[in-house]
C-alpha cells in the first residue's frame, strides 16, 4: 500500500525539526557574534595634534570613520619596541587588503626621531602606504597624550613607555588595550578587530 | 535485540544531532571557545567568570560563550560515542555471528573514538580547514554506518517487510551510484567551504562575493553539479517508483525527500552565494547533506535487500 506522495508525514516532521533547530541555532550563532563584538567604550580618544613623518600635521579628528591600531615606541629603542614594530607591521600587512583598518606609531623620543629617521624606520618595517603613520611632537604633549589621554604609563620617557597596543574604533572610542608582548593575546586583536571592522563594510 | 535496536536508533539521531551542533560550532566561530583539549581553560568544565580562570591562562582570551558553545559540543560528543560504544557492545553479545552488524558496529566505534581523537586535533591545528573537513566526512562515515546496522536490524525483525517488493533490474546500483555522486558533490562542498574560510583567515575585511571571487570557479562546479544531481535522482528515483511492483512505502516517503532536500540544497546554495554567506544557511547547507547520504544509504539498502529476496526465491 502507497502512502500519499505528495506529502509523507516524516517530511513533516523533519521540517518541524529543522525549524525548531534553525531557531535554536540562530540564537547560539547571534549570541556568539555579539560576544566577539562586546568591546566596552573604555574612553574618547584625547584632542591632539603631532606632526607625521612627512611632516604634516596630523589631528585626532582624523581618525573619524575608520579602525585604528596605535602604540608608542622610539626607534633606538633597544627592548620591547622592535618586537612591537614588528606585531604591527604583521597586523599592517595582514589588513593590506582594506583601507578601514589604519595604524599610529608615536614616536616617545622627539630628540632622536627626527621626520627622516621616522621615514626611513617606516620603510624599514615594510610601510608603503598611508595606512601606518609615524607621528611625532613635543615630548610634553607625547606624554600628556600618552598618560592623560590613552591612559598610558610614560614614565621616564623614551624608555617608559607603554608596550600596549591600543583598539580604537570608527567613532574615535576606545575599545580596548592589548600587549603586544604576547603572541596568544593578538590574534584576540585580529578577532576583535575584524568584528569591529567588519561592521564598516 | 529490541535493545540493540533502540541504542542504534538513539546513536543515529543522536549522532545527526551532534553533526548539527558540531557545524554551529563551526559558522558561530566557537571552535577555539576552549582553547585546549580535553579540558576547557584547563577545567574539566569551563570557569563562568573570570575568578575562577587558572592563572595560566590570560584573562583577554576567555570568552565564556564561545568556551560554553564548544564545551557543550564536546559534551554531546562524549554521550554520542557512549551510545555508538554501547551499541558496538550490545552488538558483540547478541550479534557475534552476524557479520554484517557486528562489523559496522564495531567500525562506527572505532570511528567514534578516532573522531575524538581527530578533535583534539582540530584544536591543534587551530581550526586548519583540511583537518576540520576530514573531521566532518568522518562522522558522515559514522552516520552511514549507524543507518545501515538500523535497517539490517530492522530487516531481521521483519523479514517480511521486502518480500513482494520488485524492483527493475539494477536500481540499486543506480541509487549506489547516486550516493557516490553524492558523497563526490559533498567533498566539492567542503572544498567550496574550505577555500572561503581560508579566504576569511587571509582577507577578513572583504566582502562574501569577493571572497567567492578568490576561490575561482571551483563553487560553479559544485553548483552544476548540484543541479546535475538533482536531475538524475529525479529520474532515477521516479524511475523506480513508476517500475517497481508493491514498493515498500518507506521507499517512496524516502524518494521524494531525497528530492525535497536536493530542491532545498539548491535554494539554499543560491542563498548562500547572493546573500552574503548567511551561517545559518552555511550550517544547514552542509547538515541538510548528511541527511541527503543518510536518505540514499536507506534506499540503497532497501533496493539491494529486496534484490536479495527476489533471487532467493
Amino acid at each position: 500500500m502507497r502512502n500519499d506522495p505528495f506529502f509523507p508525514k516524516g517530511l513533516l516532521w523533519g521540517i518541524l525539526a529543522a525549524m525548531i533547530l534553525a531557531a535554536g541555532a540562530a540564537i547560539v550563532i547571534k549570541q556568539a557574534q555579539k560576544s566577539r563584538e562586546n568591546l566596552p567604550v573604555l574612553a574618547t580618544v584625547p584632542e591632539f595634534e603631532l606632526l607625521k613623518s612627512d611632516s604634516s600635521t596630523f589631528n585626532s579628528s582624523d581618525m573619524r570613520g575608520k579602525i585604528f591600531v596605535l602604540d608608542f615606541i622610539f626607534t633606538s629603542c633597544p627592548g620591547a619596541c622592535p618586537v612591537m614594530s614588528a606585531k604591527m607591521s604583521a597586523l599592517y600587512q595582514y589588513y593590506a587588503h582594506s583601507d578601514k583598518v589604519q595604524f599610529i606609531s608615536i614616536s616617545v623620543d622627539p630628540e632622536r626621531d627626527t621626520p627622516e629617521v621616522l621615514r626611513e624606520y617606516a620603510k624599514k618595517q615594510g610601510v608603503t602606504d598611508d595606512r601606518w603613520i609615524f607621528l611625532h611632537g613635543p615630548v610634553e604633549e607625547v606624554k600628556r597624550i600618552s598618560e592623560k589621554g590613552f591612559y598610558l604609563a610614560a614614565e621616564n620617557l623614551p624608555g617608559g613607555h607603554s608596550t600596549k597596543f591600543v583598539l580604537i574604533d570608527e567613532n574615535g572610542q576606545i575599545r580596548a588595550y592589548y600587549d603586544a608582548l604576547n603572541d596568544s593575546i593578538m590574534s584576540l586583536l585580529k578577532t576583535q578587530l575584524t568584528a569591529l571592522a567588519r561592521k564598516l563594510i | 535485540m529490541r535493545l540493540f535496536k533502540s541504542f542504534a536508533l538513539l546513536s543515529t539521531f543522536a549522532t545527526y544531532f551532534l553533526i548539527f551542533t558540531g557545524g554551529l560550532v563551526r559558522v558561530s566561530g566557537a571552535g577555539l571557545g576552549c582553547p585546549d583539549w580535553p579540558k576547557c581553560f584547563g577545567r574539566w568544565i569551563p570557569p563562568v567568570s573570570l575568578k575562577q580562570l587558572p592563572t595560566e591562562f590570560d584573562p583577554a582570551t576567555f570568552n565564556f560563550t564561545l568556551a560554553w558553545i564548544e564545551y557543550i559540543n564536546r559534551l554531546i560528543g562524549v554521550l554520542v560515542g557512549l551510545l555508538i560504544l554501547g551499541t558496538a557492545i550490545l552488538a558483540l553479545i547478541y550479534f557475534r555471528k552476524n557479520a554484517r552488524i557486528l562489523v559496522a558496529s564495531l567500525a562506527a566505534a572505532l570511528l567514534v573514538a578516532f573522531q575524538g581523537w581527530q578533535g583534539s586535533q582540530v584544536v591543534a591545528s587551530e581550526l586548519e580547514p583540511f583537518i576540520v573537513s576530514i573531521h566532518t566526512i568522518t562522522a558522515f562515515v559514522i552516520i552511514s554506518l549507524l543507518i545501515y546496522i538500523v535497517q539490517q536490524v530492522h530487516l531481521i525483525e521483519n523479514p517480511t517487510v521486502l518480500i513482494n517488493a520488485r524492483y527493475p533490474r539494477g536500481s540499486a546500483v543506480l541509487v549506489g551510484l547516486l550516493w557516490l555522486f553524492t558523497i563526490v558533490q559533498v567533498l566539492f562542498g567542503a572544498r567550496v567551504r574550505s577555500a572561503i574560510e581560508v579566504e576569511e583567515i587571509n582577507y577578513p575585511l572583504y566582502t562574501a562575493r569577493e571572497w567567492l571571487v578568490r576561490i575561482g570557479s571551483v563553487d560553479d562546479i559544485h553548483m552544476v553539479l548540484g543541479i546535475f544531481l538533482t536531475v538524475a535522482a529525479a529520474v532515477t528515483g521516479l524511475y523506480i517508483i513508476k517500475k517497481s511492483k508493491t514498493t515498500p512505502s518507506a521507499l517512496i516517503q524516502a524518494v521524494w525527500s531525497m528530492l525535497f532536500i536536493l530542491c532545498v540544497q539548491i535554494v539554499f546554495g543560491f542563498v548562500l552565494m547572493f546573500a552574503g554567506l548567511p551561517s545559518l544557511m552555511r550550517l544547514f547547507h552542509l547538515w541538510v547533506a548528511s541527511l541527503l547520504i543518510g536518505i540514499l544509504l536507506f534506499m540503497f539498502t532497501v533496493i539491494k535487500s529486496g534484490e536479495e529476496t527476489a533471487y532467493a526465491k
